[in-house]
């Protein structure tokens, strides 16, 4: 896999954990989530979305659930995990270390 | 890639119940159908909703594809780390990895080694063409002694031209070939075999041609075929060895063909096939048996409808013939029946205990990793409050245990190299030799496949143990050491029990063979063995061809040799005992009416010198020895065995009666019986003596030939091999000498087969044994870790450490009672399968049974005595902080 892929891949990981760091969430859900949440900029294919949550999964960043969804149906809910928590703090922390040192490399040139 | 995927789906599928897929498609579905609500609620009709939605997600498929891919990289992921993960494990803690390395190594050897053999023996197929349609064809003479008799040359022929069964039928005997020329003479073991015997066998050499039927008619050029072992051994593997001449027993024969590597028919010590050369008047004999006679079976024709044809031939014959085939009857063996003799019943025993041991080793591990799991608890609890799942932790646990049983695998398998050398005497002589190291692709793939299937074997258990157990209680449990359930007791009690209970059928089984062994030791043959040197001396029929020559050769050669210092005493046979299961000849009884056809007397006829029953010290049991008296043109006397005079004279004193050689009308002379000697073991030890006559040689010619000289000496018989062998060169120079060896190595040879199952079942035993005491000991040291804050109590509370003591012991005893009650039951209804390998001694031997259990019974003690040692040293003050 090329590097701008894992950047990306780590970047969708980093959100879908961050938009269900609030509560349990389902797929479409996290996918209209983002785009909602980022003003239609990041558009989330189900493509990608899936096997990453499958992924954080057995990474056991995140759990799932299967509940009862707003419209009365069967669907998998996905929450953090203790592990995702703590992880999450520290990727968070990193992307903040990482986009304010790519903004300051922006301004100064 | 395909077998990535394929375990992975198992794991998946094992660990997650089959439901990936299932759940997969629901979630999606789920998406695609929210997605078509909204979009509905947008406005879109149904069907626009409907294919919007669609399209925006995507290929399903391929979705799917992405998520499973996941499983799949994670299970690799996964493996790399637990292999990793594991290694250090096993690192971290060198003693226990040594330990369980060796015990398995040592459980997966025996399997190796026994199952290579096994391999060789029983499964691979023999080195001819379809050996399956092979099959050997036997005489049956039950009515005279011999159910499984050598065919005579006119039955063979008549076999070959009147059945409707047969591809074809070939014929071989033995033939002692003198090789003179280049190098020492040699006497060479070759077969004179019919032109088509490697026809029916289905090889063609590796060198030269085939025979030809031209070949084998009387007075054809003398022809020879090498094996590659005489051709490498003896003419450097000339390859220009066709065409030229050699010399076999003064005659010259022209080297035709050099057989294939592994060719080695009827066995591995035969060296080369010379035309049996049959006359017509040989070929309608039907009294001189000495043949061996293979067949190949027409294609579609069974062996039942073989021997079928096979009566109805011998009963034809038996009219035909009346005074030679009487009672004669004929049937087929398979090939690989016949070669294999009587040691599948050995081999599967083996099989049997091997798999025992190994059983024993799993248990034990598994136990060691039981205690191990539980050291662990807080490590395993950690990984899964941390989100790893159960299936997580058992895949992580499983690999470590295979990695233990693989890396055992390796070290087995080098074991087994050594042990399968060690081994090779169990393969009988007609099957292949051991070629090589002995370790082949197959032994390699069994020794892998074995090796993982125990890993999963003693993994299985400790791992989904962990499974069971309560998060929250053993986190709470922390560090403690007490935090066992009583699950884990009765699970290593368990194990232990079953371990007890292997080990005493294997100890039973091993305790009967040594016994059969030792029986077969004290059984008296008949004979002293020990201080005999034998040798062979055949005289050349073309120097010899008159019976003067051939009687004042013995006398000078006995004269001689017993002139030596030394020599005790010096005789001549025509075969020391094991040498000739048969060498028999019809007799009449003077004053009996002669027998009907099918009736007669056939004792084994043994030729002998002076001083032969004082070589071997034979019993004399009435009468007198042959004496210096009973020369040529004396009345010709014989001695019979007690088989013979109880069997041949029944209520009557056989002494001072008459027989002759032949039937009553032949002109042979009368010869008197002058003493009965205690019966000798001829054919095995294991094997009772037939009805058998001692003739002097110097009295009359009797067709047969002393050929055997046994010289009894006071010190080490094969010290004084080199000097006799002068003597005989010194009566004649050109003379081979062949098979010197001491009487004693035919008697171990004889029980070779069973001293190496009774060495191997007891090797496997004592291991056994030690595994049991180990799985023992390390049970209830590890009850005495974990019970100590109870023992500490009980001493507060005033135990003494007598009862401290008791308690370890019964606790110990209740485990190897259990197991021993069924140890002892299982042998008892398996040691039916090893009657066929006792002798003297019943499969239900109770003093084999109670010396097994007393000995598992001390080594218990001594397991239990260590750990409750520790018991009694117990300081309740350290123990009640214990925690």
């Amino acid at each position: 896999m090329s590097k701008p892929t894992d950047l990306v891949q780590g970047t969708l990981d980093l959100l879908i954990l961050k938009t269900i760091a609030l509560e349990p969430m389902h797929g479409w859900a996290i996918a209209q989530r983002i785009r909602r949440v980022s003003n239609n900029v990041l558009q989330v294919n189900q493509g990608a979305l899936y096997p990453a949550l499958h992924r954080l999964e057995q990474q056991a960043w995140i759990q799932s659930k299967w509940g009862e969804s707003e419209n009365h149906r069967r669907a998998k809910y996905y929450s953090l995990t203790k592990a995702g928590q703590k992880y999450l703090q520290a990727e968070e922390s990193n992307w903040e270390r990482l986009s304010s040192a790519i903004g300051l490399v922006l301004k100064t040139v | 890639m395909r077998r990535v995927r394929n375990i992975s789906n198992w794991v998946c599928s094992l660990f997650r119940r089959n439901t990936v897929d299932q759940e997969l498609s629901a979630e999606l579905g789920f998406h695609i159908e929210r997605q078509i609500e909204e979009n509905r609620a947008a406005g879109m009709t149904e069907k626009e909703a409907r294919r919007a939605a669609l399209s925006e997600f995507g290929g399903v498929e391929q979705v799917k594809e992405g998520c499973r891919d996941t499983y799949r990289r994670n299970y690799l992921e996964n493996l790399v780390k637990d292999i990793r993960y594991g290694l250090r494990m096993l690192q971290k803690s060198p003693s226990f990895t040594f330990f369980a390395v060796a015990v398995l190594a040592l459980g997966i050897a025996a399997n190796s080694a026994i199952f290579s053999i096994a391999d060789n023996v029983l499964v691979r197929p023999l080195p001819y063409r379809d050996p399956d349609r092979l099959v050997m064809v036997w005489e049956d003479a039950s009515a005279y002694g011999f159910p499984k008799d050598t065919p005579a040359p006119g039955n063979f022929a008549d076999w070959r031209s009147r059945n409707q069964v047969f591809e074809d039928v070939a014929a071989i005997s033995n033939a002692s070939l003198n090789l003179t020329g280049s190098g020492n003479p040699e006497d060479l073991l070759g077969k004179w075999a019919t032109a088509n015997l490697f026809s029916v066998l289905g090889v063609i050499p590796a060198l030269g041609r085939d025979f030809l039927p031209e070949d084998d008619i009387p007075g054809a050029p003398h022809v020879a075929i090498l094996s590659q072992g005489l051709w490498l051994r003896r003419f450097g593997g000339d390859p220009q060895i066709i065409g030229k001449e050699i010399s076999l027993n003064y005659e010259k024969y022209m080297v035709i063909g050099v057989m294939q590597h592994g060719m080695q028919f009827p066995d591995r010590e035969t060296e080369l096939w010379v035309p049996s050369r049959f006359t017509t008047q040989q070929l309608t004999n039907h009294g001189n048996h000495f043949l061996r006679v293979i067949a190949r079976l027409k294609p579609a024709i069974s062996l039942k409808t073989a021997n079928v044809n096979l009566a109805a031939i011998a009963s034809e014959l038996e009219k035909e013939n009346p005074d030679s085939n009487a009672k004669v009857g004929a049937f087929a063996v398979p090939l690989r029946e016949e070669l294999l003799g009587d040691v599948r019943p050995a081999i599967l025993m083996l099989v049997g205990a091997v798999c025992f041991v190994l059983l024993i080793a799993c248990a034990n591990v598994a136990n060691l990793l039981l205690s191990r799991a539980t050291g662990r608890r807080r490590e395993l609890a950690m990984r899964l409050a941390l989100g790893a799942t159960r299936g997580r932790v058992i895949q992580q646990m499983l690999t470590e245990s295979i990695l233990l049983s693989l890396f055992a695998g390796a070290t087995g398998l080098l074991l087994s190299v050594w042990g399968t050398k060690f081994m090779a005497t169990l393969i009988p002589a007609g099957l292949a030799p051991m070629t090589g190291t002995g370790v082949d692709g197959r032994v390699l793939l069994f020794t892998l496949v074995v090796s993982a299937s125990t890993g999963i074997l003693f993994g299985i258990i400790p791992a989904s143990r962990v499974s069971q157990f309560q998060l929250t209680f053993s986190l709470k449990q922390g560090g403690g050491q007490s935090g066992v359930g009583s699950g884990g007791h009765r699970l290593r009690d368990g194990l232990v029990v079953s371990e007890v209970a292997l080990a005493i059928v294997l100890l039973a089984g091993a305790a009967l063979l040594i016994r059969s062994l030792e029986n077969l030791y004290h059984l008296d043959p008949g004979f002293r063995a020990d201080h005999v040197l034998v040798m062979r001396t055949p005289l050349p029929r073309q120097k010899y061809e008159a019976f003067a020559p051939r009687v004042a050769f013995y006398d000078q050669v006995l004269a001689r040799v017993e002139s030596l210092p030394g020599i005790v005493a010096a005789g001549y046979t025509t075969w020391v005992p094991l040498t000739n299961t048969g060498g028999a000849t019809g007799i009449t009884i003077e004053g009996k009416p002669e027998p009907a056809p099918g009736n007669i007397l056939i004792p084994n006829t043994r030729i002998v010198s002076l001083h032969y029953m004082k070589t071997l010290r034979m019993k004399l049991i009435e009468g007198r020895a042959i004496e210096e008296g009973d020369a040529a043109g004396k009345l010709p006397v014989a001695l019979v065995n007690q088989t013979m005079a109880k069997n041949y004279w029944l209520e009557e004193n056989p002494i001072g009666k008459q027989f002759k050689v032949g039937a009553y009308k032949e002109k042979a002379p009368w010869i008197t019986v002058i003493g009965i000697v205690g019966d000798v073991h001829q054919a095995g030890l294991d094997v009772p003596a037939r009805a058998e006559m001692y003739l002097p040689y110097q009295q009359q010619d009797f067709g047969y030939e002393p050929e055997y000289l046994a010289v009894r000496t006071a010190g080490d018989p094969m010290a004084l091999a080199e000097l006799v062998r002068q003597q005989i060169w010194s009566v004649d120079k050109e003379q081979p000498v062949a098979g010197v060896m001491p009487l004693e190595d035919l008697v171990d040879d004889n029980l070779a087969s069973r001293r190496m199952q009774a060495a191997l079942l007891s090797g496997f035993a004592a291991l056994a044994l030690l595994l049991v005491t180990l799985g023992i000991y390390a049970v209830l040291s590890f009850a005495v870790t974990q019970r100590t804050q109870e023992i500490g109590v009980r001493v507060a509370l005033g135990a003494q450490p007598r009862d401290i003591l008791r308690m370890i012991f019964a606790q110990g005893f209740k485990l190897f009672l259990t197991g021993a009650a069924i140890g002892l039951a299982a042998s008892l209804a398996l040691s039916r399968a090893l009657v066929h390998l006792l002798f003297g001694v019943s499969a239900y031997d109770p003093a084999s049974f109670a010396g097994v259990a007393i000995l598992l019974a001390a080594v218990a003690l001594l397991a239990c005595y260590l750990p409750a040692r520790r018991a009694m040293r117990v300081d309740p003050l350290v123990a009640l902080r214990y925690e």
